[in-house]
């Protein structure tokens, strides 16, 4: 007969001690440097530092779009304010709805992490490079562009005019509206003052 | 961090006899208790999370229903770009020396506010949508999360329920061994006893 089950049998193997031992400092290891930080992470996500620098881009975005072009015409008929106004609010909002996203995600994170399911690597300020241009802010400026188009087609028909005009009174005899041909006689009527333009001769 | 070290000191020996054969050299610390080594860690993780994230949990699951901040700060900017556009719009008129006549000063002023109405209602009605579909896609992050604990949950105590069983189940087997073991020695006894005193 055989002896009696000895203890030193059924020990666990040197493989299983060690992983038991690596899993162990594996935890502490976590708990002491990846703690704290989580828990820092999920103050920040309460803070409200996302929302100022997208409101701050938003702001930028808007002053670029509407007011690095000529301000002459809104000093001179105080037209533009409600177009600035406007495309500023649509801005903010999309600023806004954009930092609570990125905020929500930070969050989820945190909590995903914090209860053992998968977080998130992507932090979402990748959203602030995408933060879309507003639909207020588009029609603000287009509403721009045609004015300012307008007011340099306005410019362009009076230069137009003050150039032609001080050619006709540069010819003898000439006035403002009529010129005058070599010999001095004004050239009045469509038809002469077509075949007097240069505009269609070779 | 003494938590984690305190709920784990009972379970951990540092250069017990118990230690790694060939790591005990590297001074990573055996472990002499596996099993109840685990349940610590699992007790502390719960008691951690209680700590630090559970009211955090809550105020995020609360902010699902009641959070307006969207709607609150679009009501607000209306009110801050109504009066930058009018400052900037100022200064303008004063750097190119234009001069509006009381009735364009007029008209200014109420096309701003005009810009400004719409511009605030169509800011609120953006940022009303905007916000329920923000807390409605929280409100389904949050869910899914607890439904990733609450399905760990229920795998980890279906193993529990089903260790359970196979312990009550190997404690019966073991208890009717014992009896019929018992019962077969006494038979046999007897068997003896009769053996014996009657022949």
């Amino acid at each position: 007969m055989g002896s009696g089950p000895k203890q030193k049998d059924y020990e666990a193997p040197d493989g299983e001690k060690a992983s038991a031992a690596v899993a162990n400092a594996e935890y502490k290891y976590f708990k002491e440097k990846y703690d704290p930080l989580l828990q820092k992470m999920r103050d920040d996500s309460l803070t409200d530092k996302v929302d100022k620098t997208l409101r701050a881009r938003a702001n930028a975005d808007t002053m670029q779009a509407l007011t690095t072009g000529p301000m002459a015409r809104q000093g001179l008929t105080g037209q533009g304010a409600e177009d600035l106004a406007v495309g500023y609010q649509g801005q903010l909002g999309a600023a806004d709805k954009a930092a609570e996203d990125i905020r929500n995600q930070k969050q989820m994170n945190v909590l995903g992490v914090a209860r053992g399911q998968a977080g998130d690597a992507q932090s979402g300020m990748a959203q602030a490079a995408n933060l879309q241009v507003s639909e207020a802010l588009t029609r603000a400026k287009n509403n721009q562009a045609v004015a300012n188009a307008k007011m340099t087609a306005v410019g362009q028909v009076a230069g137009a005019t003050l150039y032609q005009g001080l050619s006709n009174m540069g010819t003898e005899g000439g006035s403002f509206f009529t010129p005058a041909d070599s010999e001095g006689n004004k050239i009045k009527g469509a038809k002469k003052r077509l075949g007097y333009s240069e505009m269609f001769k070779g | 961090m003494s938590n984690v070290a305190n709920s784990l000191s009972g379970a951990v020996g540092i250069g017990s006899n118990y230690n790694l054969g060939g790591a005990g050299g590297t001074g990573l610390p055996g472990v002499q208790d596996p099993d109840k080594t685990y349940a610590n860690i699992t007790r502390q993780e719960y008691l951690d999370y209680v700590a630090n994230y559970r009211d955090f949990e809550n105020n995020l699951i609360e902010e699902t229903q009641t959070d307006t901040s969207l709607i609150d700060s679009a009501r607000e900017n209306a009110t801050v770009s109504s009066e930058l556009a009018q400052g900037i719009s100022d200064r303008n008129m004063s750097r190119y020396g234009g001069s509006l006549t009381p009735a364009q000063r007029d008209q200014q002023t109420r096309g701003l506010e005009r810009a400004n109405t719409l511009g605030r209602v169509q800011s609120v009605n953006d940022a009303t949508i905007a916000q329920g579909e923000l807390n409605d896609r929280k409100l389904g992050d949050l869910i899914n999360i607890g439904q990733g604990v609450n399905r760990s949950s229920l795998s980890q105590m279906g193993s529990a329920a089903a260790n359970a069983t196979q312990r009550k189940n190997a404690y019966d087997s073991a208890k009717a061994a014992s009896k019929a073991q018992t019962m077969s020695t006494v038979g046999s006894l007897g068997a003896m006893a009769i053996m014996a005193f009657a022949f």
